[in-house]
């Protein structure tokens, strides 16, 4: 390794970001040598994401802040952001991928030949035309790996990319990733929370501590399932997933925190059918989410609604919280689209999939008091947050938390007035243990004390956790309950 | 038209920078809209410019009710502010659906990427003005997702929209604050991953498809200027 050519190289680097009194990362030095394959792992807020930003050049240009030390890379730099919907800028995929090409100033012939090339290194075999919003979750990964791609980069940079995928997704976008570098001198950095899969592929792990230091570097050997102890230890009481390291055990909830005032629902689904509508320049596109489905879910127990991306499990949950009319068929139990806002608060609670789209205060203590108050039902502030360990920031406004932070956020905001039906959408996706451990410990006991509780997910932690099951077309995970598959159709 | 092709469902087949150039001659036509006899002209070089050459089924049809309620509020204050006077009240009301029609109807058959392709080959205008451009045109359609998601979670939450006007509306500004700052959000993240693939640094950059010029191009962008002249040229005439 020591004799490998440098491709990038970060010396003294310190960032403080715009509005932040600490920096993220400070005074960091790291090597990456051509070809050489990187997993940089740490706890939640350590800066991972910042390391990326400083290596494809974007910390003080695009993010404004305060920069100093030196960054040096050698060749194009091609990086893969975790939400690949912010990155896409054309309308048409061909068009998308030859963004960069383009940027590079290279002649027509060039950039489609470099497009068609990577696109086919990802395994996206689309007409160039196709619309980028007809893809998939996995999809739009894959094209932003090709977006990448075809700037023919040195140094290649992925910031959680399966984080949002389910398991099947997930190991396609690996692929795609290991299939595209494959017998290229192309470095690789990779962001991952579950580092697990990605061990084989790598030739050295750095560990970030919190402030953006470097805590060790390892080799992958050192975190597989069966190594010594030492920094798996370390990394996991970090809140770092590990292969072979099993789930923490959930959060303890007081009966005080979850219990509702009456039972929680018996909760009936037949026949439901959904379309969901988007509206926009062009016209509307009706696609159907549900296609008939038959579910129970029974008081007093967590279910999981699980199946492949695209089967509708947000659908139904966001259709058993209230939000979506549906086109046939029905559900007994749960509030319905004609619910006033208070009655549908007072009778179910909905945690999003994004916790930033569930958050209305200006300071944590107002977001986690506020439905509360406007039920008329008491809420201890301070017991919840304690709980959730954000009692340091009773007065941080909710958009300066971290990304853990914000999800166990919004889950006291959302699920703080005790109600009786709790429903939570893709509630572990990209948390550390910590966070995970908190999901998991609400849900399970909100149920244990009679609410009726459903989550949405493609997690087989939180699934194992689950005492009822509702499957959704196929889906890896088994189950003991089938109901019929989401079909999409587009009007 | 063109020999090969014809006339009806044209606005089709031409180019973007046409397409916004139209919606702005309804600017220019708008403002030759003085009387009743110039308004009448106007709106019905509009409306026959529409009915032949738009093709059918373009966009929601819902979009041209954002027509009617200008017009109809326009028209209401200028006969409540203007003496009473049907005639005034009328012309204004039309002036309105000229300057807003064109542009309502076209906006469904832009292309984002073609009108930059347009804007940066053809006009020359600088490439990092116009592909910022033609990236928020692009994600336009990603508002109506978030101002979906951010009032389902207010409802949720027991503060969603109450029954009266003063409560709707009241739900309907916290709501647009919230997609303005999910907007905002997006935008850096956005200009993060453009910048990562070399939009920062591209000072020549190149363009993968061509911005081409056809004889529908010119035809119907004649067609339009002749019609936006048409109010200048009841004016002249009476």
């Amino acid at each position: 390794m020591a004799s490998r050519e440098v491709r990038a190289r970060l010396r003294g680097l310190r960032w403080r970001p715009i509005g932040r009194a600490t920096p993220a990362l400070d005074d960091l030095d790291l090597t990456i040598g051509a070809g050489e394959r990187i997993g940089l792992v740490g706890p939640s807020g350590a800066g991972k994401s910042t390391v990326l930003h400083a290596l494809a050049g974007v910390l003080g240009e695009a993010l404004p802040g305060e920069l100093s030390g030196t960054v040096h890379v050698d060749g194009a730099v091609g990086l893969v952001l975790q939400d690949p919907g912010a990155a896409v800028v054309a309308g048409r995929i061909g068009r998308d991928v030859a963004f960069g090409p383009e940027n590079a100033g290279l002649p027509r012939d060039e950039i489609w030949r470099r497009t068609r090339h990577a696109l086919d290194r990802v395994g996206l075999r689309y007409p160039l035309e196709r619309p980028t919003s007809a893809l998939s979750g996995g999809e739009l990964h894959r094209l932003a790996l090709a977006g990448a791609l075809a700037r023919a980069p040195g140094l290649l940079l992925l910031d959680e990319p399966t984080a949002m995928l389910d398991p099947e997704a997930a190991a396609e976008v690996r692929a795609a990733v290991v299939g595209a570098i494959d017998g290229t001198d192309t470095a690789l950095v990779v962001v991952d929370h579950h580092v697990g899969p990605w061990l084989e592929h790598l030739d050295r792990v750095v560990v970030l501590g919190p402030g953006g230091r470097i805590m060790h570097e390892v080799s992958p050997g050192a975190l597989h399932d069966g190594a010594a102890a030492g920094p798996r230890d370390e990394l996991t009481r970090a809140g770092v997933w590990l292969p072979g390291v099993p789930p923490p055990a959930p959060l303890d909830v007081p009966a005080s925190l979850v219990v509702p005032d009456a039972a929680g629902p018996e909760v009936a689904v037949d026949g439901l059918v959904v379309d969901l509508t988007t509206r926009g320049l062009r016209g509307r596109t009706s696609t159907r989410a549900l296609a008939g489905v038959d579910a129970r879910l029974p008081a007093g127990r967590l279910t999981a609604v699980t199946g492949p991306s695209g089967a509708g499990k947000s659908a139904l949950v966001a259709a058993l919280a209230g939000h979506l009319r549906p086109a046939a068929g029905g559900v007994r139990g749960a509030p319905s689209r004609d619910a006033r806002s208070r009655e549908l608060a007072r009778a179910c609670g909905w945690v999003p999939q994004h916790p930033e789209h569930g958050l209305l205060a200006l300071r944590v203590r107002d977001e986690v008091e506020l439905t509360g108050r406007r039920l008329g039902v008491p809420v201890d502030v301070e017991a919840v947050l304690g709980l959730l360990r954000l009692d340091h920031l009773v007065d941080a406004h909710p958009f300066r938390l971290s990304g853990g932070e914000q999800r166990r956020l919004a889950l006291a905001a959302a699920l703080a007035h005790r109600p009786g039906l709790v429903l939570l959408d893709e509630p572990t996706v990209g948390q550390d243990r910590r966070t995970w451990a908190a999901v998991a410990g609400w849900a399970t006991a909100a149920a244990r004390h009679g609410a009726t509780v459903a989550a949405s997910t493609h997690d087989a932690d939180l699934v194992a956790l689950a005492d009822h099951r509702v499957r959704l077309g196929r889906d890896p995970l088994g189950s003991d309950r089938a109901t019929s598959p989401g079909g999409v159709v587009t009007a | 038209m063109t020999g090969t092709t014809g006339v009806v469902g044209a606005l089709g087949r031409v180019n973007s920078l046409v397409l916004v150039t139209l919606g702005l001659l309804g600017l220019v036509a708008s403002l030759g809209v003085r009387d009743l006899a110039s308004a009448g002209v106007a709106l019905g070089a509009c409306l026959a410019f529409g009915l032949l050459l738009l093709p059918r089924g373009t966009g929601p049809a819902a979009r041209f009710l954002a027509v009617v309620v200008a017009v109809a509020s326009v028209a209401w204050s200028t006969w409540l502010l203007g003496g009473h006077d049907p005639t005034v009240a009328a012309v204004a009301g039309m002036r309105i659906a000229v300057l807003a029609l064109p542009g309502v109807a076209l906006a469904p058959l832009v292309d984002p990427s073609g009108l930059a392709d347009q804007l940066g080959q053809r006009l020359r205008l600088p490439a990092r003005f116009v592909v910022g451009v033609a990236a928020a045109l692009q994600r336009f359609e990603r508002l109506g997702e978030v101002w979906e998601q951010a009032s389902r979670a207010r409802r949720s939450r027991g503060v969603g929209p109450g029954r009266g006007p003063v409560g709707r509306s009241r739900h309907a500004a916290s709501v647009t604050f919230a997609v303005l700052a999910a907007t905002l959000r997006d935008a850096t993240a956005m200009s993060v991953a453009m910048d990562a693939r070399g939009f920062a640094a591209a000072h020549a950059r190149t363009w993968a498809e061509p911005a081409p010029w056809t004889r529908t191009d010119t035809a119907v962008l004649a067609l339009g200027a002749v019609a936006a002249a048409l109010p200048y040229a009841v004016l002249v005439v009476r």
